[in-house]
């Protein structure tokens, strides 16, 4: 009997010639990718990992077990009751944004299974594919029996079935990323840049705000999470090794390009929730600390490690590190009924430390939230008075990553518009302009939401439009978490020091 | 029929969609705009329209400035 030592090195790299048909047709183009090689350029690709499929069900085993134990411990409907307001709500964005986005990666990676052009690329992606099974099936477990606690958590299940303008960008971008890619696209935009730029070391820095928040349930998740990321992660960088020597700048096209979508998304997900869903006293650094510490500089390591250049648009993208995710927070408060949870408005604490650590453009950030505290102020607290300090005029998309146009600075909006083959496009950003004339047939027959209400496709009227398009009710669309009842509202009382 | 405009107010996060009539002045489609961001933005007086980089005159009509569907216009501090 072979020892596993003998017998793995056999399994994984199983490859070999076609006799009766052509390897283009076994690995045809348009699924496998661009640059189509013979497999004798793919046949060194390696991955450190080495797992077995017995190796492979013990582990996942042992980790689905912590899972529980901790869930059975601390994830009871009690245990959530116990967490700040805020918090609650940034486990709402999650919750909804992940299980399915997860799910995308389970196609994307049994593409890779079938279309990887290596045995131990295809055996590794194979095991993706299991974990990414997984990543959906826990979210799904832990948060929607939080139902009963409060019905925004509907959306764990809901949010990728609704044409909410938040979930038409986040699957605008997990389609492109995952369901309808080639397998080298795939595992060069999801393991080398989504995953090992952003959310393996997102996951651990999730997981240190949880711990601060005394959200253990929602800590060993993530952390459960990025252990699997953390290994097939792995199929990425021999995939951009092997493409590298062949056609570099369809290398750098891809991290451009997907660098700036993962940015995007990233920066509102955890934008949000380090700057504003997370209690102030809690907050183990800013949002841009983070960016700084965890994604950046690791980041530029990994493209030098590659022979890869920065991004061209790297200084927009340090610039935008300052204020894009305060302008869309800002934003989304003010559209809070489009959205399946509920927003706090930063008071007097939160923005000095706002502006401790965004120097640059917080002036014109808080003068924002001073008006919105004066509409409160002027109307008073109650969840009566939500839609008197909410917007009633529609806000606009862009025609590439489908979120608002609210890039750029309060003085400056960067907003572009494009006349395309005789149609008018608009671009919140120079980067998601360049992507789309990069691939214009990909992108160019997509309609953003606001596009959708101009051809009476969706419900031009704000009431209809929540209700019959984004899928919301009163009890689930966001709110102010306080409903404007803000201590540091209140008006002080003039003989309070008497 | 009204004309679907981006309008960008300085000091906003945000870009609106603003629907005017080819009647209306410079001015009104201004005022609209600073009406539809008052949440976010306290209203001026002295603003002006910036449409394809050039200040506009306050008293023409949008048909008359050469407005299209689906173009942007900024309202800055004048």
């Amino acid at each position: 009997m072979l020892s596993r030592e003998e017998w793995l090195p056999l399994a994984r790299k199983l490859d070999w010639d076609y006799s009766y048909v052509r390897e283009e047709d076994v690995f045809p183009e348009v699924m496998s990718g661009h640059p189509w090689l013979p497999h004798a350029e793919w046949k060194d690709w390696e991955e450190s990992f080495k797992t077995s499929y017995r190796e492979y069900v013990d582990n996942q085993y042992e980790k689905d077990m912590a899972v529980q134990a901790v869930r059975d411990a601390v994830g009871r409907i009690e245990n959530v009751q116990k967490l700040a307001a805020p918090w609650l709500n940034c486990l709402k964005v999650h919750a909804a944004a992940l299980p399915l986005a997860e799910f995308t990666g389970v196609i994307g990676n049994l593409r890779g299974a079938r279309f990887g052009r290596d045995s131990a690329w295809r055996t590794m992606a194979t095991f993706g594919a299991l974990d990414e099974y997984r990543h959906t099936q826990i979210p799904l477990l832990l948060f929607h029996p939080l139902v009963r606690l409060d019905s925004q958590f509907d959306w764990a299940h809901k949010f990728y079935h609704t044409n909410n303008w938040f979930s038409v960008a986040a699957r605008h971008f997990f389609d492109e990323l995952t369901v309808g890619q080639n397998a080298i696209e795939f595992h060069i935009a999801t393991n080398f840049v989504f995953e090992t730029g952003f959310t393996n070391l997102q996951f651990v820095g999730l997981a240190s705000l949880a711990h601060e928040s005394n959200d253990h349930m929602f800590e060993r998740m993530v952390t459960s999470i990025q252990t699997d990321e953390a290994r097939h992660a792995q199929i990425g960088p021999p995939v951009v090794a092997t493409v590298m020597k062949h056609d570099p700048e369809y290398v750098q096209y891809l991290v451009d390009k997907w660098f700036w979508r993962n940015w995007r998304m990233f920066s509102i997900l955890t934008g949000f929730s380090i700057d504003y869903l997370t209690a102030l006293e809690q907050r183990p650094y800013s949002f841009k600390e983070f960016m700084e510490e965890w994604i950046i500089d690791q980041f530029l390591r990994t493209l030098d490690e590659y022979g890869l250049k920065k991004p061209w648009y790297w200084d927009i993208l340090m610039d935008e590190l300052d204020i894009y995710h305060h302008m869309i927070y800002a934003s989304a408060y003010s559209y809070r009924a489009t959205l399946w949870f509920n927003f706090v408005v930063p008071g007097p604490a939160e923005r000095k430390w706002l502006r401790q650590k965004y120097p640059k453009y917080w002036d014109d950030m808080d003068a924002v939230w001073e008006q919105v505290s004066k509409r409160w102020r002027t109307v008073g607290p109650g969840a009566a008075n939500e839609f008197a300090v909410h917007g009633a005029v529609m806000p606009t998309f862009c025609d590439l990553c489908q979120l608002p146009l609210s890039a750029g600075t309060p003085r400056k909006n960067t907003a572009r518009v494009l006349v395309h083959e005789g149609r008018k496009y608009i671009f919140c950003s120079e980067p998601c302009q360049w992507i789309f004339l990069h691939e214009p047939a990909r992108y160019a027959s997509h309609k953003d939401v606001l596009k959708r209400v101009l051809s009476g496709e969706a419900p031009n009227q704000l009431p209809n439009l929540l209700t019959e398009y984004f899928n919301l009710t009163p009890d689930t669309w966001g709110k102010d978490a306080y409903s404007g009842n803000y201590d540091w509202l209140r008006p002080v009382a003039k003989n309070s020091a008497a | 029929m009204p004309i679907p405009l981006y309008g960008f107010l300085q000091g906003d996060t945000v870009g609106l969609l603003i629907l005017a009539e080819e009647g209306d002045t410079i001015q009104s489609l201004a005022r609209k705009l600073q009406d539809a961001a008052s949440l976010r933005v306290a209203s001026r007086d002295r603003v002006q329209v910036v449409y394809n980089d050039k200040a506009m005159d306050p008293a023409i009509t949008i048909a008359q400035a050469g407005f299209q569907a689906l173009d942007r216009f900024d309202v800055i501090s004048g």
